[in-house]
């Protein structure tokens, strides 16, 4: 039985081993935030994080996850307003809006490895999530100011 | 770890030799009656539990998701499937009337309580070297260990493998009972980090290529091998990593499963780390990094580390940009978000493939072993996870390998690609 | 030429005719979905969920004021990233001077009483806007009216502001005025007509930045889409889908190795009376996980439809002879003249064959639906983008009245066109049925792509007649694909010149704005296309290929007669005879056309020297309809490596002018989106159809676009008072032949087939004319 907590919150949801996390998440936890795309790890809708490392959990089994701590765009922030989030909101990023929990669950990983991304980086972390609608130039605007955010509340924090 | 092992093909050779019968018997064992916890102390115990760590007692003998040391976890070896027994101190079914000299017997000589051969799948020729004092502070852990009622699963051997006898003309050729000797030409620090590697640790198991009858090539120790549907890359000098294993990177890799240059602790050897050398003492651990970095001499090549991860971080930016072939967008799309690197060293929780060394080794068994089923949280580096992509086709994956092998190494591409996915797909998940 | 409002025997602005009523109207009447306990989850209105109370005024079925003054907005056009409750509301809602604040949009279920419920040809915005407008007129009026009689002033004193209605120093708040006010005034539909519209100068939400209602949740995970939907009870069901879309017939099932996994319930091999879902099994279990699971140990044997041995190429050959015969087709009124006179007897002619490969949606939601049975009410829930269309199918299917079954509205994770076709609720409503229990279906990715309706394959061959000067005599198009209209719909398709039905979505764009002398369009269906597949609308439809044929041709043309390619387009595009447009939608006619054409190469440097195998291309487009044209230009900057064939796309420039802007930042936002889809459908996307499949199913080997991919854009909308017209499709046609013009200025070489790759590149490098 796989145990590992999600936003925080302990859990053994009852489901084979070999379930993949992104329905254990979706069906048995209910947060229905991530999303399901391809299946095969090529789309990034259903990102989340695993021990803080944007991970794809369509193709991640129930039992890989033992002890992680996973947290999925719900518990991204508990308001919402994290920094990734207001600029997302400010620059209108998303249109249909589904493949953007994964675009921001693998930019907040990516601003920890990389806090100021360039355009390079940005192109290469950013390639394994596919946005159907095209909001690429927007995506990048947006990591973009987010990380500056960042930047400047740490500098003064 | 162990499944290569064999058995005794020996057969042939030993069946014409006379009085093969009477070297081969051993004598019984009395039984005992199971000793009580108190008959060991804290201390002793304590002891037996790092020791049993360091020589991962309980990986072997623990079933995925079963009761500790219960037994019954399969190794499928070229002969057949083998399955590890239950060495708790249940009575009926694990080791618990088992006298210290019996336990003691099996360590050293491979023979069970009974008398009869015990399969080399079980390494009691690295074990051969343990010292009585060692051997007594393990027996005092197993026997302090709950006791689990499990019987004994029957080997899948074919005959007339399966004949215990036989396995001493095997130790009749192949094993030299002995306890550790020290090496006077090295210090003691470099003298205990080998007696930990090859009688408690028993790194050649895995890492030294075996002969026809399963038995450790001696003229070819840590040269690497096929573990497990695995390749155990050599430790000697000829480990083709682009970035030479320093005591440096040996220290992080063993002590915490990984290496920023080299990877992180997957398959077989994630146990090794995460289960077994993490448990040691620092200077223990220190010692097997002493003993190991002297084998393939990496600390002599250091420098030659610079410019290899300069240009690694060049190829990494290979697979970008708008000339991208269909394998390198490929690859991108697929692996570049966890596996893209940029400044001026690789992040090591972002293994740069360039550098791994599962893309420069000979055999791509374990890069298509990781990207089909990936690595869990339990092992490689701890707590984060890469996912498997056995949902892509054998071609795809065989594409990434090839995009791997052209562009992050000047090594000759690997042959076949598509079939060795498909046969590894076949071959399943398995324990790791 | 057509669209679906006009043929659906709705007027161009549907909406306009409706009886608008000024009375208070009871509470909630207009919100079905509100309050209906467990699956009524309404995507539209997360951020600000709608006032506990339902709306006590409603003056229109459009939208209805609350105790607390919220404006509850209803919006019958889905929405798939195109923020069309936005866009819409703030129409509504500025004519109303309602307080931006207190707006609430509402995605309505299915109900006859909105009419046709269809959301696609980028027609929302136009469509609404003149009924959206007067609505909100209409409320004003009734609230002065109203307002001033409980201040006790007149209404001639009295304006209305930010959800007040103001009289000098007092003023009262659209609340109190819903709350305590008489609103029992009704207008006619002649005196709707004759409301007054603010004066662009007043208004105050139109073409103002703010933000987009539905964007907050769709960044936190709270958006619910339809793969969201849930109801309790619910069992799942994950399809095997036959070897071809028509004529597969279940032969067997075994299922025995399923049995073992936990929570399977059963096979079901599916009844359809509609044949929307022919020869399907579901896979049915109690949980998600394990349908999947058992899925893969459930064995089918089914024999297969003709299509099993049908290639593209076939389908394409098969094109090709249909161009050669000339009896084949429907001949378009284009203003006529003797075209193969002028193609004797000219001095000079161009001719060229196009091609287009087979273009999958591949929305990134999968199809989906949840469906059940409740209190005699069959309910389907899921994201469309035609329910009107669908509707009649799921009687069919069902058994049942239309009047029985509700589609439930959720946010749909991307349409790009797959969900005007609502194929997939069948399946879903057929197993609720079967098993008589609410079923969830979710179609797996390479599902899902299978069930497609993609984009059919296309031939065009296009040949013209060039007299002195370089100047069109005669132009000819021949234009064969599969016709999704044909198929779906065929009571849409209008009757040729010479008597024969086309479809308008199959061939729109043909019918272009340039000058030509004698015109000739003839729309052909592929036959085998059409049997062999079930072809499908997809994002800009019929330009998709005609553009790309047009916009080729016209650059082939004007290199023909040594003319720089902008000068010869502008050439053509004087505004005369039939091309010089006119109210409602195109004023100006080509002259706009030309407008954007210069403006575009202004800004993209045409005419400068460029590096060595760089090259400029330019191409156009009026969107779909001439009687909605969204004037589009496009420049491409490519530079082609000659070692390996690749091209880059350095930069796209592009120049609209949509008429009057309602949403600056969200038009922006479809332009680019339209025109990366553009660049991806050009080099990146692209799949085969092979002995009944498409032979990419998933990500691994189709590839579209992605962000490493995306270059330097630059986008310029035209200032215009004109009616707004459409935004989410022009863009994405004039990139490809932009490229291609652009690679046959920078290295000489001309490619007719999209997608194009570095392997046709290299083969025409080495195969110089
Ligand atoms: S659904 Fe997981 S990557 Fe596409
Ligand atoms: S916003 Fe629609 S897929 Fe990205």
């Amino acid at each position: 039985m796989t145990s590992f907590r999600i936003n925080g919150r302990p859990v053994t949801p009852s489901f084979p081993d070999d379930t993949p996390l992104l329905w254990v998440i979706r069906d048995g936890i209910g947060l229905t935030g991530t999303k399901f795309g391809c299946g095969i790890g090529m789309c990034g809708a259903c990102t989340v994080h695993v021990g803080g490392r944007a991970t794809r959990s369509c193709i991640t089994p129930l039992s890989a996850v033992d002890g992680a701590d996973v947290t999925t765009i719900e518990g991204l922030d508990p308001a919402g307003q994290h920094p990734l989030q207001k600029a997302w909101i400010a620059l209108q990023v998303p249109q249909c809006g589904y493949c953007q929990s994964g675009q921001i669950m693998q930019a907040a990983a990516m601003l920890a490895d990389f806090p100021e991304p360039s355009d390079r980086d940005i192109d290469a972390v950013m390639a394994g999530n596919l946005c159907r609608c095209m909001t690429y130039i927007r995506i990048r605007a947006a990591i973009r100011q987010a990380a500056g955010e960042l930047k400047g509340a740490d500098s003064h924090g | 770890m162990f499944r290569r092992i064999v058995i005794g093909l020996a057969l042939a050779l030993v069946l014409g030799l006379g009085g093969f019968a009477a070297f081969a018997w051993r004598p019984s064992i009395a039984p005992i009656a199971r000793p009580a916890a108190s008959d060991f102390s804290a201390d002793l115990v304590a002891r037996g539990a790092v020791l049993a760590s360091g020589g991962y007692c309980a990986t072997c003998h623990t079933t995925r998701g079963g009761k500790p040391l219960a037994g019954g976890r399969a190794m499928v070896t070229a002969f057949g499937t083998l399955y590890s027994t239950n060495i708790t101190p249940d009575p009926e079914t694990g080791i618990g009337n088992w006298s210290e000299e019996a336990f003691r017997r099996a360590m050293h000589d491979g023979v069970a309580r009974d008398g009869s051969h015990l399969f080399p799948a079980f390494p009691y020729d690295h074990f051969t070297k343990l010292s009585d004092a060692d051997v007594h502070a393990l027996y005092a852990w197993l026997m302090t260990r709950p006791a689990v009622a499990a019987p004994a699963r029957s080997n899948a051997l074919p005959f007339p493998l399966g004949i215990r006898a036989l396995q001493a003309g095997w130790k009749l050729l192949f094993f030299k009972p002995g306890r550790f000797a020290p090496d006077p030409a090295h210090d003691a620090a470099w003298n205990r980090g080998a007696y930990l590697a090859e009688a408690l640790g028993h790194c050649g198991a895995c890492h030294t290529p075996r002969n026809g009858l399963g038995a450790e090539k001696r003229d070819a120790a840590y040269a690497g091998a096929s573990i497990d549907n695995w390749v155990a890359p050599p430790l000697t000098g000829a480990n083709p990593a682009p970035v030479p294993w320093t005591s440096d990177e040996l220290a992080a890799y063993l002590g915490t499963g990984i290496s920023r240059f080299h990877g992180t602790a997957a398959g077989p050897m994630a146990p090794v780390v995460h289960e077994g050398l993490a448990k040691l003492s620092p200077e223990d651990l220190k010692a097997v990094v002493r003993y190991v970095a002297s084998l393939g001499g990496g600390d002599a090549r250091a420098a030659e580390a610079a410019p290899v991860i300069a240009k690694a971080l060049v190829a990494d930016r290979s697979s970008l940009g708008p000339l991208a072939d269909a394998d390198a967008r490929l690859y991108t799309a697929a692996c570049a978000s966890c596996h893209y690197n940029a400044g001026t060293q690789p992040n090591p929780l972002r293994p740069d493939l360039a550098l791994n060394s599962a893309v420069s080794l000979s055999d791509p068994t374990n890069l298509i072993r990781v990207i089909l089923y990936g690595i869990s949280a339990k092992d490689g580096a701890p707590a984060i996870v890469m996912p498997g992509f056995s949902g892509f086709s054998d071609a795809d994956v065989a594409r990434i390998c090839a995009h791997l092998r052209r562009t992050r190494t000047s090594l000759p591409p690997w042959s076949d690609l598509e079939k060795s996915v498909a046969r590894i797909r076949a071959e399943g998940r398995g324990d790791y | 030429m057509a669209k679906l409002g006009h043929v659906s025997g709705s007027a161009a602005h549907p909406l306009a005719r409706r009886d608008f009523l000024a009375a208070a109207i009871g509470t909630g009447v207009a919100f079905g979905f509100v309050g209906l306990g467990d699956a009524a989850i309404d995507p539209g209105n997360f951020a600000r969920a709608v006032g506990t109370e339902g709306p006590v005024f409603a003056p229109t079925l459009w939208f209805g004021i609350d105790r607390e003054g919220i404006v509850t907005i209803n919006i019958i056009r889905a929405e798939m990233g195109q923020h069309v409750g936005t866009a819409l509301a703030r129409i509504l809602a500025d004519e109303l001077e309602a307080d931006w604040d207190k707006v609430r949009i509402l995605h309505v279920d299915t109900d006859p009483k909105w009419g046709t419920m269809v959301t696609g040809g980028s027609w929302s915005v136009w469509q609404t806007f003149p009924v959206f407008s007067r609505a909100g007129a209409a409320g004003r009026m009734a609230l002065i009216e109203a307002g001033a009689k409980l201040m006790g002033v007149a209404p001639t004193a009295c304006l209305a502001r930010d959800g007040k209605v103001v009289a000098g120093g007092r003023s009262i708040s659209y609340g109190e005025i819903a709350t305590r006010g008489d609103l029992s005034r009704r207008y006619t539909p002649e005196e709707l007509g004759k409301l007054p519209i603010k004066p662009i100068a007043e208004r105050r939400l139109i073409g103002k930045p703010v933000v987009a209602i539905d964007i907050p949740p769709k960044t936190n995970g709270s958006a619910i889409y339809g793969i969201d939907a849930k109801v309790p009870g619910m069992v799942h069901a994950r399809p095997l889908l036959p070897p071809t879309r028509y004529g597969s017939k279940v032969v067997s099932i075994d299922d025995s190795a399923a049995k073992d996994v936990k929570g399977y319930l059963r096979a079901l091999a599916l009844e359809d009376p509609s044949e929307t879902a022919t020869g399907w099994v579901m896979v049915i279990a109690e949980t998600w996980p394990a349908a999947l699971k058992a899925a893969q140990l459930v064995k089918v044997q089914w024999t297969a439809g003709d299509a099993a041995s049908v290639s593209e190429k076939e389908v394409q050959d098969r094109g090709a002879a249909l161009i050669a015969d000339p009896k084949a087709g429907s001949v378009l009124d284009t203003g006529g003249g003797d075209v193969d006179a002028m193609l004797r007897t000219a001095r000079q002619k161009v001719e060229a064959t196009y091609t287009t490969a087979s273009v999958l949606h591949f929305q990134l939601e999968p199809v989906n639906a949840l469906a059940f049975e409740k209190d005699g009410l069959f309910e389907i829930h899921t994201g469309n983008q035609w329910q009107s269309l669908i509707l009649p199918t799921l009687a069919k299917a069902l058994g049942r009245p239309e009047a029985s079954i509700v589609m439930r509205t959720y946010l749909l994770g991307g349409g790009f066109g797959r969900r005007l076709n609502g194929d997939y609720a069948v399946p879903a409503a057929l197993a609720a049925k079967a098993l008589g229990r609410p079923v969830k279906m979710i179609l797996p990715r390479a599902e899902d792509v299978r069930y497609d309706s993609f984009r059919s394959p296309s031939v065009q061959t296009l040949r013209m007649a060039l007299g002195e000067g370089g100047k069109v005599l005669a132009m000819d198009h021949a234009a064969t694909a599969g016709w999704p209209t044909q198929i779906l719909v065929p009571g849409f398709m209008p009757k040729g010149t010479n008597g024969v039905p086309y479809d308008p979505f199959a061939i729109a764009g043909a019918d272009h704005w340039y000058d030509v002398g004698a015109q000739r369009v003839k729309a052909i269906p592929n036959d085998l296309a059409n049997t062999s597949f079930r072809p499908g609308w997809l994002r800009s439809v019929g330009p998709g290929w005609t553009n790309w044929a047009v916009e080729s041709f016209m650059d082939e043309a004007a290199h023909a007669v040594k003319t720089d390619p902008v000068a010869f387009r502008l050439a053509h595009l004087t505004g005369a005879g039939r091309n010089a447009g006119g109210p409602p939608s195109a004023v100006g006619g080509a002259l706009r056309q030309a407008t954007v054409v210069k403006r575009a190469a202004e800004l993209a440097g045409w005419g400068r020297a460029l590096p060595a195998d760089t090259g400029l291309g330019i191409a156009t487009s009026f969107g779909q309809e001439r009687d909605m044209p969204t004037w589009t230009a496009c420049v491409a900057r490519v530079r082609v490596d000659r070692k390996t064939g690749m091209m880059i796309v350095e930069k796209l420039t592009l120049a609209v002018d949509a008429g009057t802007v309602v949403d600056p930042d969200g038009a922006r936002a479809q332009v680019e989106g339209a025109a990366l889809w553009g660049l991806s459908l050009a080099i990146h996307e692209g799949t085969e159809f092979v002995n009944g499949q498409v032979r990419d199913t998933n990500l691994d080997t189709y590839t579209p676009l992605r962000i490493g991919d995306v270059p330097t854009i630059e986008i310029v909308f035209a200032e215009s008072a004109e009616p707004p017209v459409g935004l989410g499709e022009p863009a994405t046609t004039v990139v490809a032949p932009a490229i291609a013009n652009a690679i046959f200025a920078a290295v000489g070489v001309r490619l007719r087939h999209i997608p194009m790759t570095s392997e046709a590149i290299m083969q025409a490098l080495s195969h110089p004319r």
